[in-house]
């Protein structure tokens, strides 16, 4: 198996599942780097100079991508033959629309009343919805409901992006 | 070589050949490229040193004079000249490197003119413009002789340390001038960085540590965490005009005062009170009180009353250090090692205020001038692939996202700060007119969301995009950024199948041609460097022909030469000898090539006598 050949979880040797053992993806993280990082080969020709950097950078691409857990359910997706990026009419829940446009509501007047208080309760729910959906996202995928799986992703995505948000809002209240 | 090409079967190598296999140590140096100061290191066996000059100095001001005849100075000398001759003397180039004029918002005391294609600015001088690069490389030339001289002829490669806020520009400037002065940059490495492992601190698992780097003129802080060999800067700060200078003049203007001096003082004057000043600083790092006098007046200055006078600055490097723990969201019991760099953190009143404010432990047991040149050298020596204890693996980071323009003048960052690197990202754009057969793309650095907040980088243009309808055709545009935060850019158009792709460099960098011009131009305008490295090539040269035909002599000049061929050939080694004494490169070269020449008829018969042996225990079958 070629370095190029192989999906990133097999590229680190772990199981193709959400579920990830984060010290096996370290341990196996750092292996490979010590291997084919370019200082290894800084007096080797360019052929192997050009493979060694663009071997390192499809390691760190890989490991990025298994370390969040947001890109590596896209990535399960795209192994899996479905395109997390397509947004799909019919695939929206309505129901969380809704709740979406709730939220951002929130948010607004919440820095428009500088509720730093607020900013962190918001925060500490918006993170459980997160991880509640994280089970989901893996309990679908693993049944093989990748529609469904999908549409949870697509509402991470949400939420990843609002925590975001949250944070950048609370950074400028507190003037860092 | 007709000699070092006979091997011997049978009796093991040749002594010639045996001395060229041995495991040769891979010679490689650590380089310091200071704004005020720059230092050159090396390392062994885990172990390093810096290299000094015959009277000790290890430290080479990073001061270039150019004379009217282009005569190149460098160091120490270069700074006496600055004196008379400050218009073609140049200091703190680093400040210029990978800069454009707009960048440059104080005074020089040399000119500088814009380069024509809105580069890197020029400085002029008696001999003639030169490039920031240019300059740094006869400081970079400087250091590596030093290494050469000391580790014995040809380097394998340099790491040289930059600034962990150094842009891709800065960084590629920094590479140019290495290119330029003849070296190969095993790795670009940031002077926290270097810091730490000159400490070890590289090998412990997790760890949070400042970088205090109080320098001459500037003041660079660095918070950074180290995890099982991933080294990510967290946070940078400082004030690039705060520096050992301005505790100098704080004792400057105390003389004033105590002298009741108000009248204006001469060039001559200002020089010898600041060299009292540096001098009455010094003294106090290790005595209570020191006396200081200046002209005809005299006083005392004690430890206590300089640390009043300095205790404002002070202040102000530790506000910069609040400033970076709060940057990065960290706080100060997080900090489990401070290391110290830069020749002032010796004194006193600053090690006590830093280790007061972080109450970690802080490291000063290195020489403070040295500790990021003995890390450069360290990971050098790694690198050249002489290995030593565990092997560690440095990791580096980009210290700013990088990005492209988007519509409405916004910048989309493709690779953020703080990604491992090497990295490479692509990214997909469509056109957006019918017909459209050509994409300009504008290459961004920074964190800034709006684009005239942010450093271009570059500009170019993608041609030949087949007309279609606008969505249609699709560019993909990929950043890859090396291990040592260079970048290459390159944008493909995907949806027909017909692929164009563009490589480009920074505006700032130098283009490979430019280099090769530098590399050129030095050559002529430096003819005595060359005329020195031909000498030492020539030597070695001659070196090499001796050895081998002294050692073959004695293998098989008795039964193969007659005695007169016997003595023809010792006398020429004698003439060789004689000759490479002379230090006239041309007449060793020739003198070799002479007795080359006489030693080709020795040479035939030696192999036929060992083809003989070799084939002596073997039948025919075999051979064919």
């Amino acid at each position: 198996m070629s370095l190029q050949q192989a999906n990133y979880f097999e590229l680190f040797s772990l199981p193709i599942s959400f579920q990830l053992e984060n010290t096996q993806l370290e341990v196996a993280y750092k292996k490979l780097q010590s291997e084919f990082h370019p200082d290894r080969v800084v007096n080797a020709d360019d052929r192997t100079r050009v493979q060694a950097l663009q071997q390192t950078s499809m390691i760190n691409d890989a490991y990025v991508t298994l370390k969040s857990p947001l890109k590596r359910a896209a990535y399960l997706l795209k192994l899996a033959g479905v395109d997390a990026e397509e947004h799909n009419q019919l695939h929206l829940d309505e129901a969380f629309l809704i709740q979406q446009m709730e939220m951002r509501e929130t948010l607004a007047s919440l820095i428009g009343d500088e509720d730093l208080e607020g900013l962190d309760a918001m925060k500490d729910s918006i993170d459980k919805e997160k991880t509640t959906r994280l089970a989901n996202f893996e309990a679908q995928f693993t049944a093989s409901q990748f529609v469904k799986a999908k549409s949870i992703y697509n509402q991470l995505q949400f939420i990843y992006k609002l925590l975001d948000e949250i944070d950048k809002a609370e950074e400028k209240l507190l003037d860092y | 070589m007709a000699l070092l090409s006979i091997s011997e079967p049978g009796q093991g190598k040749s002594q010639a050949h045996a001395a060229d296999n041995k495991v040769v140590k891979k010679s490689a140096i650590g380089i310091d490229l200071g704004t005020t100061n720059s230092l050159v290191a090396i390392a062994s066996e885990g172990r390093a040193h810096a290299l000094c000059d015959h009277d000790g100095q290890c430290l080479v001001p990073s001061v270039v004079h150019y004379a009217e005849d282009g005569k190149v100075t460098v160091g120490y000398e270069a700074w006496l000249k600055g004196a008379k001759d400050s218009s073609n003397t140049i200091s703190s180039v680093k400040r210029l490197m990978g800069r454009g004029k707009e960048d440059i918002h104080y005074d020089l005391p040399y000119e500088i003119v814009s380069a024509d294609n809105g580069g890197m600015p020029v400085i002029k001088t008696a001999a003639g413009s030169k490039s920031p690069v240019e300059v740094s490389a006869e400081i970079l030339k400087t250091l590596v002789r030093r290494g050469e001289e000391e580790l014995g002829g040809e380097l394998e490669g340099a790491v040289i340390t930059v600034p962990a806020y150094f842009d891709e520009s800065q960084r590629q400037a920094t590479k140019d001038a290495a290119q330029l002065a003849g070296i190969k940059v095993l790795r670009l490495l940031g002077e926290p960085t270097a810091a730490a492992i000159a400490y070890g601190l590289d090998r412990k698992q997790e760890e949070t540590v400042m970088i205090y780097d109080l320098g001459g003129g500037t003041f660079d802080v660095s918070l950074m965490r180290l995890e099982q060999g991933v080294f990510k800067v967290l946070a940078t700060g400082g004030d690039a005009a705060l520096g050992g200078d301005d505790l100098d003049r704080t004792i400057i203007q105390w003389v004033l005062n105590e002298a009741g001096i108000t009248d204006e003082l001469s060039y001559a004057q200002l020089n010898s009170l600041a060299s009292i000043a540096r001098h009455a600083k010094h003294e106090l790092t290790h005595s209570e009180q020191t006396q200081v006098t200046f002209e005809q007046w005299s006083g005392t200055l004690t430890r206590e009353q300089f640390n009043t006078l300095i205790d404002v600055l002070v202040e102000q490097t530790i506000k910069a250090c609040r400033r970076v723990l709060r940057d990065a969201k960290i706080t100060v019991d997080e900090i489990s090692d401070v290391v110290m760099v830069g020749g002032s953190t010796r004194t006193p009143r600053v090690r006590e205020r830093v280790s007061e404010f972080f109450g970690a432990e802080v490291h000063t047991e290195i020489d403070p001038d040295k500790v990021v040149a003995v890390g450069a050298a360290l990971q050098a020596d790694v690198l050249a692939g002489n290995k030593y204890g565990d092997d560690i693996l440095l990791l580096d980071v980009i210290p700013l996202s990088l990005g492209i323009e988007t519509m409405g003048g916004l910048m989309e960052k493709i690779i953020p700060r703080n990604t491992t690197i090497p990295v490479a990202r692509a990214q997909q754009f469509t056109t957006y007119k019918d017909g459209q057969t050509a994409m300009s793309l504008h290459v961004l650095q920074g964190e800034r969301e709006l684009v005239s907040d942010c450093r271009s980088l570059a500009m170019f243009e993608l041609k030949g995009i087949p007309p279609m309808v606008a969505g249609a055709a699709v560019v993909e545009v990929t950043f890859q950024v090396d291990a040592d935060g260079l970048m290459e850019v390159q944008a493909k158009e995907l949806s027909t199948g017909t692929v164009s792709s563009v490589v480009i460099k920074p505006s700032y960098g130098l283009e490979d041609k430019d280099i090769e011009k530098m590399i050129m131009d030095s050559y002529s305008s430096a003819a005595s460097d060359k005329e020195a490295r031909a000498l030492q090539e020539s030597r070695v040269e001659a070196e090499r022909i001796i050895e081998a035909l002294v050692s073959a002599l004695v293998v098989d000049g008795q039964s193969l030469l007659s005695e007169a061929e016997y003595a023809r050939l010792e006398e020429g080694i004698l003439q060789l000898q004689k000759t490479i004494e002379s230090g006239d490169s041309d007449a060793i070269h020739e003198a070799s090539e002479a007795l080359n020449e006489a030693t080709l008829e020795f040479a035939g018969r030696r192999m036929n006598t060992q083809i003989k042996t070799a084939l002596a225990g073997h039948s025919i079958e075999e051979i064919d």
